[in-house]
């Protein structure tokens, strides 16, 4: 068998973008990582102020909540859709796509915007509910605002998985199933529900690790109380310039991420990650 | 047929449907709103608008500040994307058409820009770039929104490659052309489609990329995204439904371009 690319050519096809990412992701990282560690005196003291600051622990404990209810919420939302998406017909399933790929590619500034003019204490829903006679409602910078940006954000990310897992499921098992007199909502249960939790699980995951990391809707959108990870990587960053304690966070969230999508790996099986 | 028509029973009942739809108005709502917003007036931003007007449109094409945001950002996309294609097309080649040792942790690593978190990405850069003075720079910008591109440049190149017939190459190979030879004349050719595809995602990943260019611009580097972004902090000014309305017709463009590409190139099969 001739081999389409030689031995040797293989470093100039794959060379430049490995050069790319060793400059722009790996070097990056090694350098955070060597700046939580102090540098160069070696030392775990940014890691054991942070474990003794209120704040850090504070702000983790909320991210992890928000990230929780964010990636529950998602997967709930997201689940109607998929299973739309798998029965639709052929023809018209990639216009129904265009539905979930046009916010997936909406600007995360325009979606945060949006929410910010509707959600306002003046924005589109207090003023009908004013109009209907009704008080006004904090909607905005606590974590109702919150959560509504990041699962119109996130939902996207479980429709496309699970959207694979329920195409993929035998069309025959279903079958079976309706031959041996189940009911439709029976059949849905017992049947495709159980089947689509790989991948529901796998997108929950991904939603969760998503969350982890988000910055641009809890600074938006959220509350001065509902401060999150990567926004007190921020802070650390500009505001206390504390740079060895804003890289051990970063190193921490990294480590929190990377654990979760080697989990997520095993549910899906290795293939997942392309 | 009626069979398969029962097995999708539940699915297409009037409650999925319903619930279906209610969804698809949810994820579509932010856009669905903004636009119409955006015709209003300067005074108050109200939905729906009490009398359509042009104001926002002339405030931005108006305002030299935000026009040199967006000019400058724009030419940062085309350069990032530029080395986003020329780094990543090849690499998704040798990818899709070859196996070697290592082969899977480096896919892995290929991609990690999508799954390492983005402010950990950022703040990396940040503090890198302070070291070897490219903070605040364009070209510390185009490097940095270049390797955020590639994962996307090497999915769909690699989707594309998928879908060509392998015997053309090896017929290639076997007829003496060199693999450079074969991937200019036989490949890249065939490939247009996801290329056209991959160089707009690419583009558009980087024109709208906010958190590492929070981190890593100057005052004379500020990305539109980053403007927007302490605007809507800060002010949340009118003109920026007008920017936001501009921004979403640049997306639904690219992904209905990327959309009619994967289909044309699935339809023949």
């Amino acid at each position: 068998m001739t081999d389409i690319i030689g031995r040797r050519e293989l470093v100039g096809f794959l060379g430049p973008v490995t050069s790319l990412m060793a400059f722009g992701l790996l070097l990056p990282l090694a350098f955070i990582t060597y700046n939580s560690l102090g540098g160069e005196h070696l030392s775990l003291k940014a890691y054991t102020e942070l474990f003794n600051s209120a704040l850090f622990l504070k702000v983790t404990w909320t991210t992890i909540q928000i990230s929780f209810s964010a990636a529950l919420l998602s997967v709930v939302l997201a689940y109607p859709i998929a299973l739309h998406l798998s029965r639709v017909s052929d023809r018209w399933r990639p216009l129904f796509m265009v539905l979930v790929l046009l916010p997936f590619w909406t600007s995360i500034l325009v979606k945060s915007y949006s929410f910010v003019v509707v959600l306002g204490e003046h924005g589109l829903v207090n003023n009908g509910l004013v109009a209907l006679g009704l008080p006004r409602l904090p909607l905005m910078f606590n974590r109702v605002g919150v959560l509504v940006g990041m699962t119109n954000y996130l939902v996207p990310f479980v429709v496309f998985p699970l959207l694979a897992n329920l195409l993929g499921q035998s069309l025959e098992l279903r079958r079976a199933a309706a031959v041996m007199g189940a009911s439709d909502l029976r059949i849905f249960w017992q049947v495709t529900f159980p089947l689509s939790l790989p991948g529901l699980l796998a997108g929950g995951i991904m939603c969760f690790v998503i969350s982890l990391g988000s910055f641009v809707t809890p600074a938006l959108l959220g509350g001065r109380h509902d401060m999150m990870v990567a926004n007190l990587i921020d802070f650390y960053t500009r505001e206390s310039l504390d740079w060895s304690v804003a890289s051990a966070i970063a190193v921490l969230l990294f480590a929190a991420g990377g654990t979760l999508l080697l989990l997520l790996g095993k549910v899906q099986g290795s293939k997942s990650l392309i | 047929m009626d069979r398969v028509a029962k097995d999708g029973a539940f699915a297409q009942g009037a409650i999925v449907i319903a619930l279906a739809t209610l969804l698809y108005l949810y994820l579509l709502f932010p856009i669905l709103i903004i636009a119409p917003m955006s015709f209003g007036n300067r005074v108050e931003l109200v939905f729906p608008p009490a009398h359509y007007s042009l104001d926002l449109y002339r405030d931005y094409f108006g305002s030299q500040d935000w026009l040199l945001v967006t000019y400058r950002s724009a030419r940062i996309a085309v350069l990032a994307s530029m080395i986003a294609m020329l780094a990543g097309v090849p690499g998704a080649y040798a990818l899709a058409r070859t196996e070697f040792p290592g082969k899977r942790i480096l896919v892995l690593f290929i991609m990690s820009p999508m799954l390492v978190p983005l402010v950990v990405i950022s703040l990396g850069l940040y503090l890198y770039y302070l070291r070897i003075s490219l903070s605040g720079t364009v070209t510390g910008l185009v490097l940095a929104h270049a390797m955020y591109s590639v994962p996307f440049v090497v999915l769909t190149v690699r989707a594309g490659i998928e879908q060509l017939d392998e015997r053309l190459e090896r017929a290639a190979v076997i007829m003496g052309a060199r693999y450079f030879r074969v991937f200019r004349e036989v490949v890249l050719p065939q490939l247009s489609p996801s290329l056209v595809s991959a160089a707009l995602f690419a583009f558009l990943m980087s024109f709208d990329e906010v958190v590492i260019a929070w981190f890593i611009t100057g005052p004379t580097t500020m990305t539109l995204p980053v403007k927007m972004y302490s605007s809507i902090r800060w002010e949340s000014a009118p003109v920026l439904a007008a920017i936001a309305t501009i921004l979403t017709v640049l997306s639904i463009v690219i992904s209905l371009v990327g959309v009619a590409l994967t289909r044309s190139r699935a339809a023949p099969k």
